[in-house]
């Protein structure tokens, strides 16, 4: 359970962080979390859409059908104002918790 | 060349969203598939293994669409905001009133303060202690409703002092009304005593409310174990 938890938190850190820098759509945003963290952390579409409906529901991103150039229909995320307001305070809970594993058990997270 | 759409509806089928959501999710995640599918085959993979590559990222079909069902479903706002502010609200409320009621009707009697026994006053600062010692159980009985529900504190503290908002708008808004429309209501009320009434109908109410608030919601919101390791 704590486990799940801790997955799931640290995923909607993740996403959030990924989308702070502009609208991206569910393949890319794998991708992109995929490149930063040279492989990783890697997400797959069973674990990304649920993520990505879930965190929609709790309105921290909104997501809107675009079409492309090439005419391909996508579902692009950006990040809402809820959600940018949840960012900092999860960057902090998270530094937090790296900090207390740090002490406790010599995880480092540097 | 797969039909990626066709197939993922396959995958979903009987999911249990309305058919146009149903079809918006089956859009995406084809689309998905398609573009994993069409990087591997960039990057040299046999179409066949590109495509068996693509669809390994889904082990279980029927649980992505029960994840799914899970994340998508509706709950309707109202639920949320009964749970942590309005049931609560009311119940405090409604606890509050019972309480004053009981005790005007069985006693003990009311402490009225000095300023009523002016000829020319009206007794507006009328205190029934033993209600108002009653309050700070109300108040966290409030305050458990709301941070057990997961409320913001501002929705706790709204349910806490929920009680005392009927006097509120009575003293600020009701009696200077009445004054003005109404001959039966004394005019020469004084500012004191309109202050000595909003006092002990409001603020004394407000506060013995809050003592029994506040210690509860912060003990239930720190009990409450913090998002990133449960959520």
């Amino acid at each position: 359970m704590v486990e799940s938890g801790i997955k799931r938190g640290a995923a909607e850190l993740v996403v959030l962080s990924v989308l702070e820098n502009g609208a991206l759509h569910g393949y890319e945003i794998a991708r992109r979390i995929e490149q930063e963290t040279k492989g990783s952390l890697h997400f797959t579409l069973a674990a990304l859409y649920p993520l990505l409906y879930r965190m929609e529901k709790q309105r921290w991103i909104r997501g809107t059908w675009e079409t492309s150039p090439n005419g391909r229909r996508r579902r692009c995320y950006r990040l809402t104002a809820t959600g940018k307001k949840k960012l900092s305070p999860l960057r902090k809970q998270w530094a937090e918790l790296f900090e207390a594993l740090h002490r406790l058990a010599g995880v480092c997270n540097g | 060349m797969a039909d990626w759409q066709e197939l993922v509806r396959q995958r979903l089928a009987g999911i249990q969203l309305s058919e146009h959501e149903a079809a918006q999710v089956a859009e995406e995640l084809a689309s998905h598939l398609e573009e994993t599918y069409q990087a591997l085959v960039c990057d040299g993979l046999p179409d066949q293994a590109a495509v068996r590559r693509a669809w390994q990222q889904v082990n279980d079909w029927q649980h992505l669409k029960s994840e799914i069902e899970i994340a998508r479903k509706k709950e309707p706002p109202m639920n949320k905001r009964v749970s942590q502010f309005w049931f609560p609200a009311f119940l405090t409320l409604l606890l509050a009133m019972v309480f004053l009621m009981t005790i005007e009707e069985l006693g003990p009697k009311p402490w009225i303060s000095p300023a009523a026994s002016h000829p020319r006053m009206t007794p507006v600062a009328v205190v029934y202690f033993a209600w108002v010692i009653t309050l700070p159980l109300i108040g966290a009985l409030g305050a458990y409703l709301a941070t057990s529900a997961g409320a913001a504190p501002r929705a706790v503290f709204s349910s806490i002092v929920f009680p005392v908002l009927p006097y509120f708008g009575f003293f600020v808004i009701g009696l200077p009304i009445a004054v003005i429309l109404d001959d039966h209501v004394a005019h020469d009320i004084t500012l004191p005593a309109l202050f000595l009434g909003l006092g002990a109908w409001v603020v004394l109410p407000a506060v013995a409310l809050l003592a029994g608030g506040l210690p509860v919601h912060y003990l239930f919101s720190r009990r409450r174990p913090r998002r990133v390791v449960t959520a």
